[in-house]
C-alpha cells in the first residue's frame, strides 16, 4: 500500500471514529489537542488500526503517536509484506 | 439465542460456572452456550453437553493482569475469544465472572460501543426495601469510568431508561440524578448542568435529584451518576449492610442466653432480611451502551447466581435492548450533538 493510500484509510477511520469532517483531516492533526481524544478513544483507534492494517502496535510505540502523520509513518514502516 | 461464557473467570471457576450454565440450560430451553475455557479443566466438569459447545481457550486472564494490556496480548484467552464470538455475530451476549477491568475492556474494545454513545456505563440492580410497588432500582455508572464527563451522565439516563423497561418492566421509569440534595440548584456546577440537560430531554421521565440515603427506599427507578461517585455509593451501601449484620450478630452473641433465645425466635425474620438484601438474585452488572449485552457477575458467584445472571442476559437478548439503544441514538444524533455542545 502506498503512503497516500494508507493516509486515506486512516483519515476515513478518524472521520468516522472522532466524528470529524473528512476534509479537515491532515497530517498535522493532533489526537489530544485537535480531536479531543482521551486514552480510551486512542486505544480503540489503535485496535482498529491493528485490525485494518494487520499490524501489531506495542503500547510503548502507541504512546509516542501524537499526530495523524506519525500514525501514517508508523503504518508505512510496519506494514506486513502480504498486504 | 447463544451466550458466550468465560468459564475461567471467578473465584470458583470453572466448576461453579459450568454448574450454573447447566442449571440455566435446564431452565431455559431456548438458550445455547458457547463455553470458553481450558479443555482439560472444563471438559470433565460438563455432565451433559446438550446445547453446550466447549471452545478451547489456551490462555487465562488472571485477576492481577492489567486489563487493557491483557486484552491486547492474550488473544487466546477465554475472555478475548468469548468477546470475539459476540463481535463476529456467533454469539448474542457475553458473560464472565472474571477480572472486572478485563471484562469491561473486552466489552468496550472488542464488542464495541453503539454509535453515538460516548461511554458505556456499568449498571447494577439494587433492592428497594419495604415498598409495595417497587422491589428494585438500577444505578449507573457504578465504575466503568473513573473520569466521567457531564455529557456521559446525560446519556446514561437514556440507556438506563431502556434497561429498566427491559428488565424491570416499568413503562416510564422515573430517572433521578444522584446529588447532595433534592432541589434543582443543588450540587456543583457539573451537576447543575447535568440537571438542566436531563430536564430538557422529552423522551425520558426525569424526576430531579435524589439523595443517596433515599436510594433503597425507592426514590427512583433509574439513578444516574458518574462512575467515581457511583462506585463509592455502591460500596457504601454494601459495606453498611454488612457492618449492620455484623453489629447485630455481635450484640446477640454478647447478649447472654436471653439474646440467643430472642435471636432464635427471630430467625425467620433474619432470613427474610437476608433474602431482601441478596442482590445476587438480580444477576450481574451490565456494561450498557455496547452493541450486545456484556454482563459481569461477582467474582465470588456460585452456580445459582450464574444461572440468575444468564436469565437476566436472556431477557436482555429477548427484549432486544441493545437494538433499541441503537435506534434511539441513530434517531437523536442532532439532539445529542446539541447537548454535548451545551455541556462542554
Amino acid at each position: 500500500m502506498t503512503r497516500a493510500e494508507i493516509f486515506d484509510k486512516i483519515a476515513d477511520i478518524i472521520a468516522d471514529r472522532f466524528e470529524t469532517d473528512r476534509d479537515q483531516i491532515n497530517e498535522q492533526l493532533n489526537f489530544k489537542k485537535d480531536l479531543d481524544a482521551d486514552s480510551i478513544d486512542f486505544v480503540e483507534f489503535v485496535l482498529e488500526l491493528e485490525d485494518t492494517f494487520n499490524a501489531e502496535i506495542s503500547d510503548e510505540d502507541a504512546e509516542k503517536l501524537m499526530t495523524v502523520g506519525e500514525v501514517v509513518d508508523y503504518i508505512v514502516a510496519h506494514q506486513t509484506e502480504d498486504k | 439465542m447463544k451466550i458466550a461464557v468465560d468459564a475461567m473467570g471467578g473465584d470458583y471457576a470453572p466448576a461453579e460456572i459450568i454448574k450454573g450454565v447447566e442449571l440455566a440450560r435446564d431452565a431455559y430451553s431456548d438458550v445455547e452456550f458457547l463455553v470458553y475455557g481450558q479443555e482439560e479443566q472444563v471438559k470433565p466438569l460438563i455432565q451433559n453437553d446438550s446445547r453446550i459447545t466447549l471452545v478451547p481457550a489456551a490462555e487465562v486472564i488472571a485477576m492481577e493482569d492489567e486489563p487493557v494490556r491483557a486484552i491486547r496480548r492474550k488473544k487466546q484467552s477465554s475472555i478475548v475469544l468469548a468477546a470475539n464470538a459476540v463481535k463476529d455475530g456467533e454469539a448474542d451476549a457475553f458473560f464472565s465472572a472474571g477480572n472486572s477491568g478485563a471484562v469491561l475492556a473486552a466489552g468496550l474494545l472488542i464488542v464495541g460501543r453503539i454509535k453515538g454513545i460516548a461511554r458505556p456505563g456499568l449498571t447494577t440492580t439494587l433492592p428497594v426495601l419495604r415498598k409495595p410497588d417497587q422491589s428494585s432500582f438500577v444505578m449507573l455508572d457504578v465504575g466503568a469510568n473513573a473520569d466521567t464527563k457531564p455529557f456521559n451522565v446525560v446519556q446514561y439516563a437514556v440507556m438506563g431508561q431502556y434497561y429498566a423497561q427491559s428488565i424491570m418492566h416499568v413503562k416510564q421509569p422515573r430517572i433521578g440524578l444522584l446529588n447532595n440534595g433534592t432541589e434543582a440548584d443543588k450540587g456543583d456546577m457539573a451537576h447543575q448542568a447535568i440537571y438542566q440537560a436531563l430536564d430538557s430531554i422529552d423522551s425520558i421521565n426525569f424526576i430531579g435529584n435524589v439523595e443517596s440515603r433515599e436510594l433503597l427506599n425507592g426514590a427512583a427507578d433509574v439513578v444516574v451518576t458518574d462512575g467515581f461517585t457511583g462506585n463509592a455509593t455502591l460500596k457504601a451501601i454494601e459495606g453498611t449492610a454488612l457492618s449492620m449484620l455484623k453489629l447485630i450478630k455481635g450484640e446477640i452473641m454478647s447478649g447472654g442466653l436471653g439474646g440467643k433465645i430472642g435471636a432464635s425466635m427471630l430467625k425467620p425474620v433474619f432470613k427474610n432480611v437476608q433474602s431482601a438484601m441478596d442482590y445476587s438474585q438480580y444477576g450481574g452488572a451490565v456494561l450498557l451502551g455496547l452493541k450486545a449485552p456484556v454482563v459481569k457477575t461477582h467474582g465470588s458467584s456460585k452456580a445459582p447466581t450464574v444461572k440468575n445472571t444468564i436469565g437476566q442476559i436472556r431477557e436482555l437478548i429477548e427484549t432486544k435492548s441493545a437494538d433499541q439503544l441503537v435506534s434511539y441514538f441513530a434517531d437523536h444524533t442532532d439532539e445529542m450533538a446539541a447537548l454535548k455542545e451545551s455541556l462542554k
